[in-house]
């Protein structure tokens, strides 16, 4: 089991407005860990997420990330976001910039690398991605895997401690999933510290040191894939797991 | 493209023939109103190198007498001579129009922006932004003018670097004028066009740790300016044909001239016929020209792609 080494989510708690949305969540990664959250719409999976990167602000709680209090009002919020990668279900490319000017605009306009270094910074990652043949495209041109692998690319081309991602599937054709599935596996095996957040079931099986159930904002129980998907120890676990895979 | 290696069906060719007959007769006709002005304006700045300044390019006489002598245009030869005859003070008037424009609308543009931002992403600003929007919007352009000009007397109070530019300081308090109004109009459409660039894109501008304000400035408004072409036409074609309110705090204007001319001469619907088609020209050239912005501008794959 983790000991919480590199990320620290305790007790994060979360209203909008008078409805609260997380209760005490906590959870620990270490670094080069894989982590899936699963639960049904609405429980509470992308607002966790997006309190890491302080998208979203919890109100109370603490998220220790390499040491550091995410949630302190002192924190350097855009630091903070320069070091935790975020991947988003509807992609969100930069509708007016090539595949190759969404990725370098990140590092050129917040790491501040001059433009050649960071185009050059762009052409490396779309190659990992690989999409090295798709540089000049604009996202309307790209099919929604592609696009899916930009906004990887994107991310990556911060050189984050930790990746976010948000059902960075859900949006695609059955047929375009396997791509975007590959470079995630692609991460994992370079041992990217991942908090994942997907309905990818055999994906979640295949990676994830530990998996998170949400449910209505608690955490309903975590632990190890086999265990979880194998051994529910919750019965809500194990009917939700049930109409998942039923789905697939 | 695809299409270069599709043969044309015979639809498509009937098609495009018309289309460039049509574009021929537009161009050839742009041509000559441009060419009338640009050449008439250039020999009144170089002291008439052409012609006498304050005369015509050809001799009305000839003009004239040419009709004259044509079968089925003879009838119309003498209006066309006093057409000929009031082309220098067209020419002269229109100059002040189209720089009075174009100056309103660039000036009025930084304004619009900051407007439009403030109106969106502002709290306060937003506030202060919207009573400007209603203020401006809300009142009579030509009272906002005489405020200016009759009120508040500006046309005295014009900087002495700029007083030397315009034969009459009022152009400045005109260019003001238009540039305060046009600004709470501009901002109008660019807000609009900026609404609908996708949140999601905001977001994702500030995951990989851009500012706000540095993700409205390298994501939002080169997508927003974009959209907003189109609307922001309008507020182009409005400006050139409202630009004529100037006439009524002095400013020597097409507008301005054409009155003056047809109250000396009582040749009303002749004068205003030749100013309106002025006008069109002005406006049709704007029209063209934001298309053809719109269309160098696209974004590949979004939208209508441009033809040719
Ligand atoms: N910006 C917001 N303002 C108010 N309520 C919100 C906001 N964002 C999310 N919520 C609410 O918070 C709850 C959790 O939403 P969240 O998006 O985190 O769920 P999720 O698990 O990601 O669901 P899904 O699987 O549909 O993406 C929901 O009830 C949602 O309506
Ligand atoms: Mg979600």
């Amino acid at each position: 089991m983790s000991d919480g080494d590199f990320l620290g989510v305790t007790d994060v708690s979360k209203w909008y407005g008078d409805d609260q949305v997380l209760h005490d969540v906590s959870f620990e990664m270490d670094r080069g860990d894989v982590t899936v959250l699963i639960g049904p719409s609405g429980s509470g999976k992308s607002t966790m997420l997006r309190c890491v990167n302080r998208l979203a602000e919890a109100q109370e709680g603490s998220i220790r990330l390499d040491g550091e209090e995410v949630l302190s009002p002192d924190i350097d919020v855009d630091d903070l976001r320069r070091e935790v990668g975020m991947v988003f279900q509807g992609f969100n490319l930069f509708a007016h910039l090539t595949a190759r000017g969404n990725v370098a605009l990140g590092p050129r306009r917040v790491l501040g690398l001059s433009e050649s270094e960071s185009r050059e910074r762009a052409a490396a990652q779309l190659d990992r991605v690989g999409l090295a043949d798709q540089m000049d495209s604009y996202p309307a041109e790209l099919s929604g895997g592609q696009q899916q692998r930009v906004g990887i690319a994107r991310a990556l081309a911060m050189e984050p401690k930790l990746m976010l991602f948000d059902e960075p599937t859900s949006a695609l054709d059955p047929e375009l999933i396997g791509e975007v599935l590959e470079v995630m596996h692609g991460l994992v095996d370079e041992g990217m510290t991942m908090l994942v957040v997907t309905h990818e079931m055999s994906f979640a099986r295949e990676v994830a040191d530990e998996i998170v159930f949400l449910d209505e904002g608690h955490v309903v129980e975590r632990g190890p894939p086999e265990q979880l998907f194998e051994r529910p120890e919750k019965e809500r676990t194990g009917r939700f797991l049930e109409r998942i895979e039923s789905h697939d | 493209m695809a299409s270069a290696t599709r043969p044309a069906t015979v639809r498509e060719r009937v098609a495009d023939a018309d289309r460039s007959v049509g574009r021929l007769l537009l161009v050839a006709a742009g041509a000559l109103f441009w060419g009338w002005l640009v050449v008439s304006w250039v020999n009144r700045w170089l002291g008439g190198v052409l012609v006498p300044v304050g005369q015509p390019l050809v001799p009305a006489g000839a003009v004239e007498a040419t009709l004259a002598a044509l079968p089925g245009l003879a009838a119309y030869a003498s209006d066309a001579a006093f057409v000929v005859e009031l082309s220098p003070d067209l020419a002269r008037g229109t100059w002040l129009t189209v720089v009075i424009t174009a100056v309103s609308l660039v000036l009025g543009f930084f304004i619009a922006v900051p407007l439009a931002v403030a109106r969106v992403y502002g709290r306060f600003s937003s506030w202060l932004s919207l009573g400007y929007t209603e203020l401006l919007r809300g009142t009579p352009l030509l009272a906002q003018l005489f405020v200016l000009y009759y009120g508040l007397n500006l046309a005295s109070y014009v900087p002495g670097a700029l007083s030397g530019v315009f034969p009459r300081n009022v152009v400045w308090v005109a260019i003001l004028g238009f540039t305060l109004n046009g600004a709470a109009y501009q901002a109008e459409y660019i807000r609009g066009a900026l609404e609908s660039v996708e949140e999601g894109q905001i977001t994702a501008g500030r995951a990989i740790g851009l500012s706000k304000l540095e993700t409205i400035y390298y994501v939002v408004l080169p997508q927003g300016l974009r959209y907003a072409i189109p609307s922001w036409t309008n507020e182009f074609v409005y400006l050139i044909k409202y630009s004529s309110l100037a006439a009524f705090i002095t400013v020597p204007e097409l507008y301005y001239r054409a009155d003056q001319i047809a109250s000396e001469t009582f040749r009303y619907t002749l004068i205003f016929v030749v100013t309106g088609v002025t006008y069109l020209a002005l406006v049709l050239t704007a029209s063209k020209l934001m298309a053809r912005v719109e269309g160098a501008v696209a974004i590949p794959g979004l939208g209508v792609e441009r033809e040719e």
